[in-house]
């Protein structure tokens, strides 16, 4: 991997100061906090999120404060309010004069070293955590590779070696089944660009530079994929390109017989690009295929070949065809409802990448290198399926998608669409927000564009803070029926007040709209509102670009319009009489 | 000179034409002590060659630093 070079993103920087920001993103706060000198990280920052689109406030703390600024609680670090904060202490920094003195201490001393050091790390990461909602992201650390004991540093009872990866093992551990604390590689990343690459002796003892100033960018790479989730940009779909992709050379000249693929060195490439695609689709991306091909060509690799990894059942939409790559492309998104600025684009073809990348920008292209060689090693580094934590809709999400393919066949044999209802089955279980769905419920608004009544988009902490309110109701919805289980495919918060409750955030997953889902969710906010005696729910709706299927909403569903406020239409309706559960969905409410 | 000046051009934002042997940190206000090290990294990078310590400190105008790079083996054309 080659960076730019640092003075690259700092002019850059300051070209991008006067730009203004788009609204419609979710603003975000980071914090980075270091013991050595990482200056000009944050121009690095700043620059590769505007190519994304964002535009986030990023504080650096001073060089070497992350004590003062973590234990101050008036500390810069906690009025910045930041949503992500890293903490990266590098070893020489931690040991202090121990880097050195190591082999002086007593085999006591050296045993109590790794609690010792895990105890004060805790001691700052439980001071954050207290004070702050961000997620804190904390880098392990370098492992030495010399020691003044040479060979016979592992035969010690605890070597300095050890000591550092005793500690780097409690770290992992330690925040393993914590979902605000990350642990960040740092020693895998070091030893990607190589230790001895990275550490420059001369730039050490001149300002304390513990990371060439040259990889700054690839620390910034890493951070970016924290960054990603936190904001829910997050890729959904791989589409994929097949001749010269997933095999190699063309089926429609060579042959299925002919094409390279399995246990030869031609052939190994393409089969274990296929099998970490599998494993993609496993933790949950949803697959699909973009080729200009004859479909019976294809077909037959896809069912014949002895090393086809990828099969059929694999893919939520296949368009193999001559219709262009970019109707393609449309039609992909179109099908399984997904926006375009949830898929990664795959191929070969420099043309065609070119062509999706002009036409429809919000695609990610993947530029596959010539030599397929590469292909896994460029796969590999893709950043944008990571998330927070996988959710059960986000592992089975392949699976649903081809669901839905059945679903819409039993549509077309409907009589009608009561008939096509009442025959799907469905069941709805609707749940208080607990910390098992609220991760699903905020990446929900934060994905939300068409049935989204408000567009209001919250970050993990902000919706947790609404659910512990006594003042708010929060709850999600699970959707099933005769195909499968949809999963946690809309939420709602509502905010109560003396006479009258408020309906802050109504939405709906796009795939579910029109199926009665929405009444339900309607009918649960009214049945609660007349347990408590409540007048009358007022439904906020802010029209956007995209949420044109939900602008009727609460007119049929009999609110009346009484407000504006600016964009802002104010609705209500009395809650005496109460709105009905749809008759042909079943209910059940969780506790 | 040419890839030495475009370099101290973007790190320094100053005219590739106004740097000479006599430009330094007396004269240049944005050559501070950070901006002194992004151009010893970038140099490094660009010509493959690592300075040592000694010439990085006595490096007192663009002169200096030409020198330094001659005494590592770049060939500097003069234009």
């Amino acid at each position: 991997m080659t960076f730019k070079n640092l003075s690259h993103y700092i002019d850059e920087y300051k070209k991008i100061q006067s730009a203004s920001a788009d609204n419609t993103m979710k603003k975000f706060k980071v914090a980075v906090l270091s013991s050595s000198t990482i200056k000009g990280l944050k121009e690095v920052l700043t620059v590769k999120c505007h190519d994304l689109g964002l535009f986030p406030e990023i504080l650096l703390g001073e060089y070497n404060q992350y004590n003062q600024e973590i234990l101050d609680d008036e500390s810069k670090l906690y009025r910045f309010e930041p949503n992500l904060v890293v903490l990266f202490i590098d070893t020489r920094a931690l040991l202090g004069d121990v880097f050195f003195d190591y082999y002086t201490l007593s085999a006591q001393d050296q045993k109590c070293l790794p609690a010792l050091k895990k105890e004060y790390l805790d001691s700052l990461i439980a001071r954050m955590k207290f004070k702050l909602k961000a997620k804190i992201i904390i880098h392990n650390f370098e492992l030495p590779c010399t020691t003044p004991l040479g060979i016979l540093e592992n035969k010690q009872a605890l070597g300095l070696v050890e000591f550092i990866e005793t500690l780097n093992g409690d770290l992992r551990d330690g925040f393993k089944s914590d979902s605000q604390v990350f642990v960040f590689d740092y020693n895998s990343f070091l030893s990607n660009i190589g230790k001895r690459e990275a550490f420059n002796y001369k730039m050490y003892y001149l300002a304390d530079i513990k990371i060439d100033l040259s990889y700054l960018p690839a620390l910034a790479d890493q951070y970016l994929a924290y960054i990603k989730p936190l904001i829910s940009m997050t890729k959904k779909c791989i589409v994929l390109d097949l001749d010269n992709t997933l095999w190699g050379g063309i089926v429609g000249e060579d042959g299925a017989e002919g094409v390279k693929l399995g246990p030869t060195p031609e052939g190994r490439p393409f089969m274990e690009f296929q099998k970490y695609i599998l494993s993609l689709f496993s933790r949950g991306v949803i697959l699909a295929v973009n080729s200009n091909n004859n479909l019976d060509d294809v077909l037959e690799i896809f069912r014949e070949h002895p090393y086809m990894i990828l099969k059929e059942e694999h893919f939520a939409s296949m368009k193999i065809n001559w219709n262009g790559k970019v109707a393609n492309m449309k039609a992909i998104s179109e099908e399984l409802n997904i926006g375009l600025d949830s898929f990664v684009f795959l191929d070969d073809d420099k043309f065609n990448r070119e062509m999706i990348k002009s036409a429809l920008p919000q695609v990610k292209v993947v530029n596959l290198p010539e030599d397929p060689s590469l292909y896994l090693e460029v796969i590999t580094q893709l950043d944008d399926f990571n998330t927070f934590q996988i959710t059960g809709e986000d592992m089975k999400k392949g699976q649903m998608y081809a669901q839905q393919k059945k679903r819409e066949e039993f549509c077309k044999s409907a009589y009608d669409i009561k008939a096509y209802l009442k025959g799907l089955n469905i069941i709805t279980t609707i749940q208080k927000a607990n910390k098992f769905n609220v991760p699903r419920i905020s990446q929900l608004t934060q994905k939300t564009n068409q049935f989204n009544l408000t567009t209001r988009r919250y970050l993990e902490e902000e919706i947790k803070q609404f659910s512990d309110s006594t003042d708010c109701i929060v709850f999600s919805i699970k959707v099933e029926d005769r195909f499968g289980d949809n999963g946690v495919t809309g939420a709602a918060i509502v905010k109560k007040k003396a006479k009258e409750w408020i309906v802050d955030s109504f939405l709906l997953s796009c795939r579910e709209i029109g199926r009665g889902v929405e009444e339900v969710m309607l009918a649960h906010i009214f049945e609660e509102a007349k347990k408590e005696g409540i007048g009358r729910i007022i439904g906020e709706f802010i029209p956007t670009k995209k949420n044109e299927p939900a602008k009727d909403f609460y007119q049929k569903s009999g609110f009346i319009l009484t407000e504006k406020v600016g964009d802002m239409e104010l609705w209500s309706r009395d809650v005496a009489g109460g709105f009905p559960y749809p008759e042909f969905i079943e209910v059940i409410k969780a506790s | 000179m040419k890839k030495l000046k475009s370099i101290l051009s973007m790190i320094l934002e100053i005219e590739e034409s106004s740097i000479n042997d006599q430009t330094s940190p007396d004269n240049v206000e944005s050559w501070d002590s950070f901006n002194a090290l992004m151009i010893v990294s970038e140099l490094e990078k660009e010509f493959k060659v690592r300075f040592t310590m000694d010439e990085v400190t006595a490096v007192k105008c663009v002169k200096d630093i030409k020198e330094s790079l001659k005494r590592h083996g770049v060939l500097l054309q003069e234009e």
